[in-house]
């Protein structure tokens, strides 16, 4: 996106005819255009990629394929008001599958955030060597594609191909497994990536105040606590918000799973059951009515944490 | 290749194509996904005679390739142009179905029996009664019965898939184990196999693929759906397929039997290590078995598929027919390609090389006979054993939510191994969640449940 370019030091620069001063109103016109050409990237794709999808799906949820007789003569699209919200809502498919990310929500997130923010502090600290080594091999599980990964975990807790089927207590495609064991993926999967996030953030706490703490007589561990933790806390929260969108929209670790154990139900889900909506029973209105019931859901937790966030930092 | 054809090649309808259309261009991007999957598995189609009429075709059907190729040389009047895409639940049917939606289907679509009603619902076929009308007596009954669910003709068959027991003769023999003919034989046979040796199973039964569990219960007698004054009846739960749920839900539990998904990865391993004496398939599991077990050949044989008290009859698993889109411009194009797919013998002829041919098209058959090489079995001549189970095939018709049913039966299966649940209770669920489903999308039903 850059425009300069770079000029050997030695030659003079000579005035360029655009940068000459212009009158007062040709300047603030020139803003206003400069001000639309640099938003229209951005509002174009705005427009393109999520306003218009999205206003597209809450038209479809509205209206059903309605059919009659055999069917045979194809569908009439009629106007349904609320009632594809009302039977995705009342539909116990729905449910479950809201009760699954619930839970799996409830134990990664604290799991994955608590584990990435300690092995941030851990780099952080001076105690570490081969910083770099390190760093990277928490962090390229991140590298591994969602499927590839789904499949690799897929196979180690497959009876008689992979070994964790022997060594654990309970069946990790079982009934009760199955959530743990997708939550031990996704956290594989996004422990590193937030670790980085995390170090990062940690790197622009100023050095003079750590001294400062040390020439107080705080030790690592209180200086971590008193000291780092609450000056990464916005980057904190912003990885919360990430990741609670993140966990609502769990779609490929289970789809990939549904090939393994037939625990995974086909609503397992909410997006699952989007995805079998749309494309399995084509009843497009009702996947577009959970869609926007999910994205609801998301904006409403994600605003909630970004208040509870606001509220802390004050 | 598919850029190759200059843009104002025509449509064969004698309009000229004198820019690119965004249809066009979202074809030719289609087009080219494809020939980058199949590399040069297109390069035969480079000259296109001028004038030639274009059909594009969307299509998973393995050799379809060279099928195309075959009839794009053989004659100048039609162009096909393939798109190679995901087979049908794992893809295919949600881009057929969202193509038909958005008004750009391709003039052929893919679809199986068992989801042709279900593709009917979208309005996106074209009927063919009067064109087929023709080879009404050519193909199996069973087939043609499956192109024409309301009596009218929507889809040209292409194979057909009626199911049979593979076994592994040779452990069989050594075992002093029959091929077990009645259900009642398959037990005790399944309790021999573990005698035998307790870590091997006569088979699995597949709790993840419901169109298995389809063609388990046809045998039995009594179809899902049935269409009668222009009502559905929906019977998912009756007698015949409760007998069936009877039974494998006590080989399950019993433990004669396992039940996970044919194909993944813990199946393949037990049919390399021997641990699986046999496979309930279907004509295409011979091509399968050829391809994946190599070093077993000479071990497998074929019998019909076991019978319940003696009455022969035989449960379908797959198939495919082809629909002309109700949008196609060049409906008579379309047409003279896909007889030629489903009626002439150089396509038998081509798909022995490949895999395994089971042709609708009753002539076909005896070339597909001719064609084959069936050297990797032992036992009953494949051929003998799977014609005379292609018409022993009891009436069935597919429900036009069939795929749906498929994804629920998958779900309320799922529980069987672990005891939460049985296989008669769940079929009670999918027949009650069907009827719900159906009725909700406005469309005639009745419940035929068992009270």
């Amino acid at each position: 996106m850059t425009t300069t370019t770079t000029t050997p030091t030695t030659t003079t620069p000579a005035p360029s005819p655009t940068a000459a001063p212009a009158g007062p109103p040709r300047r603030t016109s020139r803003r206003w255009l400069s001000g639309i050409a640099l938003a229209a990237p951005f509002a174009l794709l705005l427009l393109g990629t999520v306003l218009v999808p999205m206003g597209y799906a809450l038209f479809l949820s509205l209206f059903t394929d309605r059919l009659s007789g055999l069917g045979f003569d194809g569908y009439r699209q009629v106007f349904t008001g609320l009632g594809n919200y009302t039977s995705v809502l009342g539909d116990p498919a729905f449910r479950d599958s809201v009760a699954h990310v619930a839970l799996y929500a409830l134990i990664h997130i604290p799991v994955m955030l608590a584990g990435a923010l300690v092995l941030a502090l851990l780099l952080d600290s001076a105690a570490v060597r081969l910083r770099q080594m390190w760093s990277l091999a928490v962090f390229l599980p991140h590298a591994v594609p969602g499927v590839i990964a789904g499949l690799i975990w897929g196979y180690l807790y497959s009876p008689g191909i992979g070994p964790l089927n022997d060594i654990l207590p309970f069946d990790p495609l079982g009934d009760s497994g199955v959530l743990p064991s997708i939550v031990n993926m996704a956290t594989w999967q996004w422990m590193g990536y937030n670790m980085i996030i995390f170090y990062t953030a940690l790197q622009t706490v100023p050095r003079e105040v750590l001294e400062a703490a040390r020439a107080d007589g705080a030790g690592a561990l209180r200086t971590a606590l008193s000291i780092k933790v609450p000056m990464i806390r916005p980057t904190v929260f912003v990885a919360l918000v990430f990741t609670t969108i993140g966990s609502l929209q769990l779609f490929t670790e289970p789809l990939v799973l549904r090939t393994f154990t037939g625990t995974v139900t086909s609503t397992w889900t909410p997006s699952l059951y989007i995805y079998e909506a749309a494309f399995i029973s084509n009843d497009y209105g009702r996947a577009a009515a959970a869609s926007i019931l999910l994205a609801v859901a998301s904006a409403l937790l994600s605003a909630l944490v970004m208040r509870l966030s606001a509220r802390r930092s004050r | 290749m598919v850029l190759g054809i200059p843009p104002d090649a025509g449509d064969g309808e004698g309009r000229p194509r004198t820019h690119w259309s965004r249809r066009s261009l979202l074809r030719t991007s289609t087009g080219l996904g494809a020939a980058l999957l199949t590399g040069g598995a297109l390069g035969g189609c480079a000259n296109v005679s001028p004038g030639a009429t274009r059909v594009r075709l969307w299509s998973w059907l393995t050799g379809m390739d060279q099928y195309v190729d075959a009839f794009n040389s053989a004659q100048r009047d039609v162009h096909v142009e393939l798109s190679v895409i995901a087979a049908g639940v794992s893809g295919g049917y949600a881009q057929q179905t969202n193509a038909i939606r958005a008004h750009n289907a391709p003039d052929i679509l893919h679809v199986e029996y068992q989801a042709l009603p279900q593709i009917l619902t979208t309005g996106g076929l074209r009927e063919l009664t009067d064109d087929l009308d023709d080879l009404a007596d050519g193909f199996l009954p069973a087939a043609w019965q499956g192109v024409r669910p309301d009596g009218r003709t929507w889809a040209v068959p292409m194979d057909f898939c009626p199911m049979a027991f593979f076994y592994r003769k040779d452990l069989f023999d050594d075992a002093g184990i029959r091929a077990p003919r009645t259900w009642e034989e398959f037990g005790h046979a399944a309790s021999a196999v573990r005698r035998a040796d307790p870590a091997a199973r006569i088979t699995t039964f597949p709790l993840n693929d419901g169109a298995f569990l389809a063609g388990m219960a046809w045998q039995a007698g009594d179809p899902w759906w049935r269409i009668a004054d222009g009502s559905w009846q929906v019977g998912i739960d009756r007698p015949g397929t409760l007998r069936t749920a009877d039974y494998w839900q006590d080989m399950i539990g019993s433990g004669r039997v396992g039940s996970a998904g044919t194909g993944t990865q813990s199946w393949t391993a037990a049919m390399h290590k021997g641990e699986l004496w046999g496979l309930l398939g279907a004509t295409w599991s011979v091509g399968m078995l050829k391809k994946s077990l190599p070093e077993d050949t000479g071990r497998w044989a074929v019998a019909p598929m076991p019978t319940w008290d003696g009455e022969p009859a035989n449960g379908v698993h797959g198939g495919s027919a082809f629909g002309i889109s109700a949008e196609c411009d060049v409906p008579g194009a379309a047409l003279t390609f896909l007889r030629w797919l489903s009626t002439d013998p150089a396509v038998p002829r081509i798909g022995a090389k490949i895999t395994f041919p089971s042709p609708a098209y009753r002539s076909s058959r005896r070339v597909a006979r001719e064609a084959y090489d069936d050297s990797y079995f032992i036992g009953d001549p494949v051929h003998d054993v799977l014609d005379e189970a292609a018409t022993r095939v009891p009436a069935w018709t597919w429900g036009p939510n069939a795929l749906s049913v498929f994804s629920a039966a998958a779900d309320a299966l799922g529980p069987v191994p672990t005891g939460a649940t049985t296989m008669p209770r769940a079929m009670h669920r999918i027949q009650s969640s069907a009827v719900a489903t159906m009725r909700a999308r406005g469309l005639a039903v009745t419940n035929e449940a068992r009270a």
